[in-house]
């Protein structure tokens, strides 16, 4: 097998996201950026790939130059290289204009085997970036993915569906995303921690890709914000304030009296 | 471009998954408005079976279209991509939606990308404006909807499961058997080895009646064990907001609101919940809304019908204590 590229994701810390008052998108530059969580099972299941098979990890994320401590982190847990995708013509990408890039920076590190990622992330919650750039690869993709190993030259899965559970065997490269749910997840390693503070990614902008600005950013995104509108809601409810013993033996009185409860 | 509005309709081992039958009811109102014809996509391994199903009888689209093939009776990501991109090129629809289900998630953004065009996720309201299609949605971390729009034509997204209500037709939908190109390749680099059918049973939450939900002002683990509780006594369901999820406090299965499950119950009860858009969008078309909470300035207190200014635990234990007792 060739090697495993772990995709991460730098997300506003909740509560410190600032939403552009003219493009209506997250400005990430002031935010504070943690690792998405959801990443997390992803870089798990790489190391363990990585300590049965053998096969190097390579860790990458597209963002600004504050993401570079989140791909340290993936460094001290065990990643042996990292990329940073970084250019201002990459703001504001919806899920097409990310992928493509991802897509670009994935043909120049092939050849590759996996590709991890999250299930999807905190903040966009879209889920469609994985599938996204294997389609545009042409490679295929499994979602929501629990296990993995690799047989011979295959590589099997099992993948949570709505119905079940399937195990399936696929040809490589390939592009996964991994379940929020892992049962173990390992700690950063000490020694590795104080090696990534000398080291720093190798870094593509949009030229060292070959992409250009019309399919980049938020003006190569086809998914565009009309507006923002806050619901405001006038409060037309009944309030009732007292003693929590009080409140409990009305509510099972209404709740009666509305057929909830059977007297 | 475009006559059609083409919702993907889920199939699996014989059914159809409902959340395709909920995305046709705001698609039809679309379609309506827009003056374009309503088409299901269903993808099985025969026609004859399709055509036999008594669920699409009733789906409120104009044409069910189906693609049959042997290949087609388990999903294959790749494969179905290609089928699905097949018919988009041939038809030339002005819109494709799928229902967020895993499939959905798992199909949708593929074929966006091979079409090159944009795709809004979770989509939990569809309008028109000056004849153009508008796509609502929460943004993050912020009490405030986002309306999108997509400058590429088909419109695609996924909608958010739950967020619409079956509605039947009056008459039964033209069956149609769509002819794939005759050098169309049925391989797949999927192969699925085996199937283990989920154990536990489906969760009713999204179809329950009386739903009770926890939040973060439940302080810890074992309140919502009581509020578990709780639900079987009112022969309800549990639903939680997203950090308690994310606590690991109830599997995200029960999550309420973007991305999770929307719920529509006669009776909804947020014990600890403030009412963060996330959470509201998906539960926000309740019957009758009763927030359990310590703020009166929290969002749920001003959606809800009826609030209960207190601590949700003393609550919760006083309702226990009463209704457990009860002969």
């Amino acid at each position: 097998m060739e090697k495993i590229v772990v995709c991460i994701k730098g997300v506003p810390r909740p509560g410190t996201v600032k939403v552009d008052p003219v493009t209506h998108t997250l400005r990430r530059e002031g935010a504070e950026l943690m690792l998405n969580p959801h990443d997390r099972p992803a870089l798990e299941m790489a190391m363990r790939l990585k300590n049965r098979y053998g096969v190097p990890v390579v860790v990458l994320s597209m963002g600004p130059p504050n993401v570079v401590p989140l791909l340290k982190e993936a460094y001290a847990l065990g990643a042996d290289e990292m990329i940073l995708l970084s250019d201002r013509a990459f703001a504001g990408a919806d899920t097409l204009a990310t992928s493509r890039v991802l897509a670009k920076a994935l043909e120049r590190l092939s050849p590759f085997s996996l590709v991890l990622m999250g299930l999807k992330s905190i903040d966009g919650e879209t889920a469609q970036v994985p599938p996204e750039t294997a389609a545009l690869l042409g490679i295929p993709s499994v979602i929501n993915v629990r296990e993995i190993a690799f047989e011979e030259d295959k590589v099997l899965l099992i993948r949570g569906t709505d119905y079940g559970e399937e195990e399936l065997e696929v040809s490589p490269p390939l592009i996964v995303s991994v379940t929020t749910k892992m049962d173990y997840l390992r700690p950063p390693s000490f020694k590795r921690i104080l090696e990534s503070r000398e080291l720093s990614p190798k870094v593509f902008t949009a030229s060292d890709l070959g992409l250009s600005e019309e399919h980049l950013g938020l003006k190569g995104s086809p998914t565009q914000v009309a507006g923002l509108f806050e619901r405001v809601r006038e409060a037309k409810g009944e309030i009732w304030e007292g003693d929590p013993e009080e409140l409990a033996g009305r509510l099972i009185e209404l709740l009666k009296e509305r057929g909830f409860i059977k007297s | 471009m475009g006559d059609y509005m083409l919702a993907y309709g889920e199939y699996y081992q014989g059914r159809l998954h409902p959340a395709s039958l909920e995305i046709l009811s705001p698609l039809r109102e679309i379609a309506n408005q827009l003056g374009k014809k309503l088409a299901l996509l269903v993808l099985a391994p025969t026609y004859e079976e399709v055509q036999n199903n008594t669920e699409l009888l009733k789906a409120i689209c104009d044409e069910v279209l189906v693609v049959a093939h042997e290949s087609l009776g388990e999903f294959k990501d790749d494969l179905y991509e290609r089928v699905v991109v097949e018919v988009v090129k041939g038809l030339r629809p002005f819109g494709v939606f799928f229902p967020a289900t895993l499939q959905g998630l798992a199909l949708a953004p593929r074929v966006a990308g091979k079409l090159g065009v944009g795709l809004c996720a979770h989509v939990n309201a569809l309008e028109i404006e000056d004849g153009e299609l508008y796509m609502l949605r929460p943004t993050y971390g912020e009490n405030i909807m986002a309306k999108l729009y997509s400058t590429t034509l088909p419109v695609m997204a996924t909608l958010a499961l739950g967020a619409f209500s079956i509605k039947e037709g009056e008459r039964a939908p033209i069956f149609k058997l769509w002819e794939m190109s005759s050098d169309f390749s049925w391989e797949s680099k999927l192969k699925i080895r085996q199937f283990t059918p989920a154990k536990k049973e489906i969760n009713r939450l999204s179809v329950a009646k009386v739903v009770l939900a926890g939040g973060l002002g439940l302080k810890k683990k074992e309140n919502f064990e009581k509020l578990i509780r709780l639900a079987q006594l009112l022969e309800g369901e549990v639903g939680a907001t997203r950090p308690l999820c994310h606590a690991g406090w109830v599997e995200e299965e029960r999550m309420i609101g973007v991305s999770g499950i929307s719920v529509r119950p006669k009776l909804y009860i947020g014990f600890g919940i403030s009412g963060a858009i996330q959470h509201t969008v998906g539960m926000e078309n309740s019957e009758f809304i009763i927030a359990v909470n310590t703020d009166k300035e929290a969002p749920l207190v001003k959606l809800a019908h009826l609030s209960l200014i207190a601590d949700a635990e003393k609550v919760i234990d006083a309702l226990l204590k009463k209704l457990e007792t009860r002969p």
